[in-house]
């Protein structure tokens, strides 16, 4: 079997560790930057196994056509080389294994080995092997060369990042020149009406759904908080602008509820 | 703005269970293996991208418009992009007749013309064996009653349609058909009713099969 697990090791360029003692988000609360990853870490960790259903039932399943949105922005055909980038249990990864077929492949990236192997078993159960890699890494510090992939996608996982500059830096290393980056994530939703109501759900109804379904209502209060505090629409397009990106739009999709940003690399 | 998603996630869906349900179409899928089709359809706002592997995944692509051209063009990666407009699909069926389209100038094919074949003849073959699949649901014996039923029901309507086509079409054709004759209105009364009866028995039927079927288990 072809499938391979790499674990981020020395990374090729001068990325480093982040620096102690400066203080972060984790949801609400401020945190000390370091021990950001480990709690972001223990969230997965506990959610991994009902991640995929809780997906379903906290977005009503629309998660799925916001994903197909992405894949169909970005471009992805056989042959080529694609990163998805905390990409948990490998929603994208398995569309993009198709397309890309046995003259491509797949790099299915997450901080989280829990979250990779509940990817990984759910990909091997649909028959998806032989072009898909998995690869325990820092968005913040990616373990690939210069210029190695044609796409790369990071969906519903950039707000997680501690250092989201660094991450970025780091996508824009290891995309190829005329490639592109495609980041999915929750942002603020058009309307006032709607964001009224959209709050109500996130911190009154999600917890609950949480604890109900999942029996961990503290990971979907950290979420509803994560989702807050993401740097919204304008600011992100700025970020990505920041780091090297070009030609940079985005998408609202569902009132701005999530947002698609796009950008190339020249 | 999410439309295009949903339809292309349905299409999906519809086409690789009919693939599933005809184990014999998957070496003529094989041969469509890594290439990808495009048919933009003039009336809607996207174009569907038919990406084929050891299943079908249906990409919905916005349509090309003046102003994003170039980036659009750039963006189709299709080894055959068909654009037709939405009364030509029909025809569409017969795979045989898309050179004699393209001709009529209604269809416009760009690209390899084998991929748009294939993928016509890999619908048109397939050949699903509908008794067998309802079997699996309700049992060989009730699956094999509840079809012959319906074939039955299938049979008759087709004769009482293609008696009244026919019927129109004499009327049509002829210059002072305009006034129907009351003993037609009572001929075309009948055989609504004909129609109507066997349509009332194939349900009577269906319920029986139900109703025997509860029994069983
Ligand atoms: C909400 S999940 C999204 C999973 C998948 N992309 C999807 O859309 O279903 C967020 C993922 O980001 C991962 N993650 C968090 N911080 C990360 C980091 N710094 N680098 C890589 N992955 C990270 C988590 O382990 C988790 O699997």
């Amino acid at each position: 079997m072809s499938v391979s697990e790499h674990h981020a090791g020395t990374d090729t360029s001068h990325e480093q560790a982040p620096e102690s003692s400066e203080k972060t988000h984790f949801g609400f609360q401020q945190v000390d930057k370091n021990a950001k990853a480990s709690m972001v870490a223990e969230v997965f960790q506990s959610v991994a196994a009902k991640y995929d259903i809780m997906n379903d039932v906290m977005s009503m399943g629309i998660h799925r056509l916001w994903k197909r949105f992405t894949i169909d922005c970005s471009g992805a055909r056989a042959g080529h080389k694609v990163l998805d980038l905390a990409g948990g249990t490998g929603d994208l990864t398995a569309k993009f294994s198709r397309i890309v077929g046995d003259s491509g492949e797949v790099v299915l990236a997450d901080i989280n080995d829990a979250m990779l192997r509940v990817g990984r078993d759910k990909l091997r159960d649909k028959g998806i092997v032989s072009n898909v890699k998995y690869v325990q890494a820092n968005a913040e510090a990616l373990p690939f060369p210069d210029n190695s992939f044609d796409i790369i996608t990071i969906a519903f996982g950039l707000r997680n990042v501690t250092d989201k500059d660094k991450a970025l830096k780091s996508m824009y290393r290891v995309l190829k020149p005329g490639g592109r980056l495609l980041v999915l994530e929750f942002s603020k939703p058009t309307s006032d009406a709607l964001n009224k109501v959209y709050d109500a759900y996130s911190f009154h109804l999600l917890p609950k759904i949480g604890e109900l379904v999942a029996k961990d209502g503290d990971s979907y209060k950290y979420l509803a908080e994560s989702i807050r505090m993401h740097p919204e629409q304008d600011v992100l397009k700025e970020m990505m602008q920041d780091a090297g990106f070009e030609q940079v739009t985005y998408h609202n999709l569902t009132g701005g509820i999530v947002a698609l940003h796009r950008g190339f690399k020249f | 703005m999410l439309v295009g998603q949903l339809l292309s996630a349905g299409v999906e869906l519809t086409l690789n269970q009919l693939l599933q349900l005809d184990p014999d179409c998957k070496p003529r899928l094989k041969k469509l293996a890594g290439k990808q089709l495009q048919v933009s359809i003039n009336e809607l706002p996207w174009s569907l991208l038919f990406i084929f592997s050891e299943q079908i995944d249906v990409s919905a692509l916005p349509a090309t418009n003046e102003d994003q051209s170039s980036e659009a063009q750039a963006e189709s990666s299709a080894d055959c992009h068909i654009t037709l407009s939405l009364s030509t699909l029909g025809e569409l069926s017969d795979s045989s007749k898309i050179s004699q389209l393209i001709q009529q100038g209604k269809l416009d094919l760009d690209g390899d013309i084998n991929v748009a074949q294939g993928f016509s003849n890999l619908m048109k073959e397939l050949d699903i064996d509908w008794e067998e699949q309802l079997s699996k649901y309700t049992g060989d014996v009730v699956a094999h009653q509840t079809f012959s039923s319906v074939k039955a029901f299938f049979n008759t309507a087709q004769q009482e349609v293609e008696k009244l086509a026919d019927q129109l079409s004499t009327h049509l054709t002829q210059p002072d058909a305009v006034a129907v004759s009351e003993i037609e209105v009572a001929d075309f009364c009948d055989q609504v009713n004909t129609l109507r009866s066997a349509s009332d028995r194939l349900e009577a039927r269906i319920d029986q099969l139900i109703a025997l079927q509860q029994d069983d288990s």
